[in-house]
């Protein structure tokens, strides 16, 4: 039973599914989070801002916002277009975090492959940040958020 | 393109904090790590109440709806790192009812519901960052499985500045709340001045309750980020 902040689930329904209108490649990008021990977390809120296929953000075709929640086995899913480089950054997906336990939102950003970006060089336990391809339309990126094999987070 | 500060540990509460077990479980144990901000960062989504449609802008309700518990009126100025009211500011927020129970399912704190209060809300600033909103005063209710800590009364705010960095999800607290001192969560917010800003004010010399409070975005200033 969480603390709250119960977000409402109005305000998080419908809102994972940025293809409509958009020009590109479609993908699912899913992943389970997971606290401490392992438990999956439900309910926990996953905000999405990423550039369209051609690498632009804010693009007048393409929203780039997201925002999902996870259910009660800790799983969130988006559908949305696979992002081009931007300059200065690999193909990628910032992520931010809402949840009970956390004393400020958590950002972080997801990498769809190896890649020369500085961030992946910099920081430690880079190799997390790679999402793995599950299938030709689909990316895996599991996140935990305290302990062995935690997901790098940033201070935005 | 614009630049933005770095957060201030004592203005914003960070890590574990004592009396608040969850963050136990879920707080990173690394130090969050720094990182060069680009476009991803210092850009933020456009027409976003084409994605996110405004809701409700009264919570209270009139005659055979109206909702249980004490009536007021929340003014909610959003404001940027200059201290520039941000105009047509998505702006989402929710609270319990008078009774303390959230709408959502997973609360099953043992407090009554009320079918006329449905709890949430969504607003876009006006010209002025302004939002008004008429609600019933949210009450203080028991953390299940704390044995003794009562949240005070708060309503959460979720806000959206100009770019994905200046997002913002907090907490607004009441003043002369005698919980608010014990809250695990307000007072992990270390500088006081910083705290206080997380409780609204009374407005003085009105003959009805309106309380005023400042969603600041980003910035020295800026109001603590309480998820």
């Amino acid at each position: 039973m969480t603390l709250g902040p119960f977000f409402p689930r109005e305000f998080a329904a419908g809102a994972n599914d940025l293809t409509k209108g958009a020009n590109g490649e479609v993908i699912e990008v899913t992943g389970r989070v997971v606290q401490l021990d392992g438990k999956p977390l439900d309910n926990l809120v996953l905000e999405i801002w990423q550039a369209d296929a051609e690498g632009r953000y804010d693009s007048p075709g393409f929203l780039g916002w997201g925002r999902a929640a996870t259910d009660a086995n800790g799983v969130f899913l988006f559908r949305t277009i696979k992002p081009g480089p931007a300059p200065g950054r690999a193909p990628s997906i910032n992520f931010l975090l809402l949840y009970s336990g956390l004393t400020r939102q958590l950002h972080t950003v997801m990498f769809f492959e190896p890649s020369d970006d500085p961030l992946l060089k910099s920081v430690k336990g880079s190799e997390r940040l790679i999402a793995k391809q599950e299938a030709p339309n689909r990316y895996r990126f599991d996140i935990r958020l305290r302990g062995d094999g935690e997901t790098p987070f940033f201070d935005d | 393109m614009i630049r933005v500060e770095p957060r201030d540990p004592a203005t914003q509460s960070e890590g574990v904090v004592q009396g608040y077990v969850q963050t136990g479980w879920r707080w990173p144990a690394q130090p969050l790590a720094r990182r060069t901000h680009g476009m991803a960062e210092l850009t933020g989504p456009r027409d976003l109440t084409k994605r996110l449609a405004p809701v409700r802008g009264d919570l209270a309700g009139y005659g055979d709806k109206r909702a249980i518990g004490q009536l007021i009126e929340i003014r909610a100025h959003v404001v940027d790192e200059d201290g520039a009211p941000v105009p047509g500011a998505l702006v989402e927020i929710w609270h319990c009812n008078a009774a303390g129970k959230y709408i959502h399912p997973n609360d099953d704190n043992d407090a009554p519901a009320d079918p006329n209060f449905y709890g949430a809300a969504r607003m876009v600033t006006g010209e002025n960052g302004l939002i008004e909103l008429r609600t019933i005063k949210p009450a203080a209710y028991p953390v299940p499985g704390t044995g003794g800590w009562w949240r005070p009364p708060h309503v959460h705010f979720s806000v959206w500045g100009r770019v994905w960095l200046s997002r913002l999800v907090t907490q607004m607290f009441f003043p002369g709340e005698p919980l608010n001192e014990h809250d695990a969560i307000l007072m992990a917010v270390r500088d006081a001045e910083a705290r206080a800003r997380c409780i609204a004010k009374l407005v003085p010399k009105e003959k009805i309750l309106i309380y005023e409070y400042q969603l600041v975005v980003r910035g020295r200033k800026a109001t603590a980020d309480l998820p």
